[in-house]
């Protein structure tokens, strides 16, 4: 009923405060995991009291966690945000499998990463080309591509900044989002119809590592919306076999 | 609920929360603020508490208010030194457990029980005898039926509401709370523009002194318990560590004022008859017919109706998740500890307890119990059960903070000041409760706890030890998901 809470707008009159959150975070990083509080404030030399405070607002926003024994420190899932997607392509044999089904298909075929924690395009197809690649990293409720990575997430709610309509397709509704999701984390499979852009649609089948079996990329086939939505039994089988092969590459 | 190998220094993270199953992270800061308003229902505490407060504190009601305020206040901080840290579903009770360990948990556990059951009986009860009294007032002549009646309805829609998802009956709460104190301050507010320009401020010069602010504090805390409820909803909550502490320290503060309104205007407007406010048995309605307002009696009773259904709403959510975990814990059968696969609530703690709640009250009325004894009786036992509660988790709470090294000088005098204080309270009420159905009744209760706890001792050591489950960082919540 209520919308998230909006941060409280930052006056920038305390810059000293500012500084001194940057830097907890910065320990906590440059400590490891479970470094306590006692530890940031004998190594920061911050005032005990002003620590605690710091670390407790962190954790309120989630860039840090508690760790179960409740004096350890971690960094949270929302610190992954922080990080600038270093984009370093995929490799030479990855390419190479992503450019074999460009030729045996008439869609264009697009390989995204999901290293940084958000859709990032690492090999769009030239002929074929895709959305903004901004676009795609900003709003994933409207991508196939971003679909995958939303349907991976213990709680989507933290990674999506608004449900954005682009089209009238665009889903907008949380709980229609959420049995979607719900859907493309069963079958591995997330689809796209005329969502982001009127006409254009998207399939994409998800890469995982062999080893933990966590997501580290997608690979997505786009296409006029009509087939989009048709089972595409053929075109499936393809890209599933694309993408196993894509796995060890890219791990 | 496997363990997964260590990190960082030594702790385990495990995979998947030991509170998985309910609905997780999906509240909002509104609908939090909500449930520790209802659970301490301001509005009827607004109606009645100035006058049984007035009863012992005389001309320093207002003050004994002010007193109260601050201790609520306090006891916020005692609390909100757990809840920023950790997000629990069992309120006091999984809080205590991390400062004072095992037994006092155990302790805190039963007491709380107690608290929130009978409050939840209380407030079914009190929303039955407003409706009574909405009925008489249109002329109609119910008897008890009509207040066991409405018990029984208004615990079947809580039971529906409470099984049927968090989200639902929070919504539900927030709404019927929203209207309620909406009614109450406009009944407050036409009261207080016709007799505040007479009297200012000469109700808050008292010649009773201190020992009138002191009689009147129990009675004005009393007015308080509930405000904590929002702590039994840290796993459903969105932001869990904001919007839990912030709850409970606002619903603190805004009661404080709307008590103080309540009281000043009560004071004020009835310093013209004999004896004042504490000469008053319906002091509301003697002030509505003094002002010339017929009509305000019936709004303030459907408004005040409304408010305790939200109390029994809010009061037995959280009653049922602290069964949920003892029921995880093992210290109460396991099923309690079981949520459902669509609606995300704890089910089965649902469909046992509130049945419970709503019948054992209907069957004291059948069996000639008044009304409003069964109420004060109810309200008074489960305000020691809360009171209990709030000593520990006081105590509990500069403990906690020297075993994860986070002490602070602000803490300790917080909890210092409030200990001390709730202990004198807690006395006082045992004191005054020395005569009728309670020393009998608080003998079973506590012989009853003891057994409870000789029993989990004896048979189930090693659940005991495990006292104080929460919702713990799993790997999922880590920067890279790794455990």
């Amino acid at each position: 009923m209520s919308p998230p809470a909006e941060p409280a707008p930052l006056s920038g009159r305390q810059p000293k405060a500012v500084r001194n959150a940057l830097a907890v975070l910065e320990e906590v990083v440059a400590a490891g995991p479970g470094v306590t509080a006692k530890e940031i404030s004998a190594a920061l030399k911050l005032p005990p009291a002003t620590t605690y405070r710091l670390l407790n607002l962190l954790v309120g926003e989630e860039y840090l966690v508690r760790l179960p024994d409740l004096r350890g420190f971690a960094l949270g899932r929302r610190a992954g945000r922080l990080t600038v997607p270093v984009a370093s392509g995929p490799p030479a044999a990855a390419r190479a499998v992503v450019e074999r089904l460009r030729q045996r298909v008439r869609w264009g075929v697009h390989l995204a990463s999901y290293q940084s924690g958000r859709v990032e395009l690492a090999d769009a197809d030239p002929d074929h080309p895709p959305s903004d690649g901004a676009l795609l990293a900003r709003y994933p409720h409207a991508s196939a591509l971003g679909k995958l990575l939303l349907a991976e997430q213990a709680d989507w709610r933290a990674v999506v900044r608004e449900l954005r309509p682009f089209t009238t397709a665009t889903i907008t509704e949380a709980g229609r989002l959420e049995t979607e999701l719900a859907d493309v984390a069963r079958t591995g499979l997330a689809r796209q119809c005329g969502e982001l852009y009127p006409g254009r649609g998207c399939l994409a089948v998800a890469i995982r590592d062999v080893v933990n079996g966590t997501l580290v990329a997608g690979l997505a086939v786009s296409g006029p919306t009509e087939r989009v939505a048709e089972p595409n039994p053929e075109l499936l089988a393809l890209l599933r076999e694309h993408a196993e092969q894509l796995a060890p590459l890219l791990a | 609920m496997s363990r997964a190998s260590g990190y960082g220094g030594g702790v385990a993270v495990r995979h998947e929360s030991p509170m998985s199953g309910l609905d997780r992270r999906n509240l909002g800061p509104l609908q939090v603020f909500a449930q520790s308003i209802s659970g301490a229902a301001p509005s009827a505490a607004m109606a009645a508490a100035p006058a049984v407060a007035a009863a012992t504190a005389g001309g320093a009601v207002l003050w004994s208010f002010v007193a109260a305020t601050v201790l609520a206040l306090l006891i916020g901080v005692c609390v909100a030194q757990f809840t920023r840290r950790m997000a629990a579903a069992g309120s006091l009770y999984s809080l205590t457990a991390k400062g004072l360990g095992p037994v006092a948990a155990f302790a805190a556990g039963w007491a709380l029980l107690i608290g929130y059951g009978l409050l939840a009986m209380a407030a079914l009860v009190g929303a039955g005898t407003y409706v009574h009294d909405v009925l008489r007032r249109l002329g109609l002549s119910p008897g008890w039926g009509a207040v066991a009646g409405t018990v029984v309805v208004l615990g079947a829609l809580a039971t529906v509401l409470t099984v049927r998802g968090v989200r639902l009956s929070a919504k539900v709460v927030l709404v019927t709370e929203a209207v309620s104190i909406s009614a109450l301050l406009v009944v407050f507010g036409l009261l207080l523009a016709r007799v505040a320009p007479e009297l200012g401020f000469t109700p808050l010069t008292t010649d009773e002194g201190l020992g009138g602010v002191a009689g009147g504090v129990l009675p004005a805390l009393g007015a308080f318990v509930g405000f904590e409820a929002a702590a039994s909803f840290g796993v459903e909550a969105r932001r869990p560590f904001q919007s839990v502490p912030r709850a409970v320290q606002w619903t603190a503060a805004l009661c404080g004022v709307l008590y103080l309104i309540a009281a000043y205007t009560q004071v004020a407007g009835l310093s013209q008859l004999p004896g004042g406010l504490a000469g008053q048995p319906e002091p509301m309605s003697a002030l509505a017919e003094l002002e010339g307002l017929p009509w305000l009696p019936y709004v303030l009773d459907a408004g005040i109706a409304a408010s305790f259904f939200a109390c029994t709403m809010a009061t037995s959510s959280a009653l049922v998740r602290v069964l949920l975990s003892m029921g995880r814990e093992g210290i109460v059968p396991r099923r309690l500890g079981t949520t459902h696969p669509r609606y995300r609530t704890p089910h089965v703690a649902i469909l046992l307890v509130l049945p419970a709640v709503t019948l054992l009250p209907v069957v004291l009325l059948a069996a000639g119990v008044s009304t409003r004894e069964l109420f004060v009786a109810l309200l008074n036992i489960a305000v020691f059960g809360y009171l209990i509660a709030y000593l520990l988790v006081c105590a509990a709470a500069p403990v906690f903070l020297h075993r994860i090294g986070e002490l602070t000088r602000g803490a300790v005098t917080a909890s210092v000041v409030v200990a001390p204080v709730l202990l004198a309270v807690l006395v006082l009420f045992t004191a005054t409760n020395a005569d009728g159905p309670y020393p009998l009744a608080f003998t079973l209760l506590l012989a009853a706890g003891v057994a409870w706890y000789a029993w989990v001792r004896a048979r189930r050591p090693r659940q005991l030890a495990g006292i104080g489950i929460y919702d713990e960082t799993s790997a999922s919540d880590l920067l890279g998901g790794r455990p």
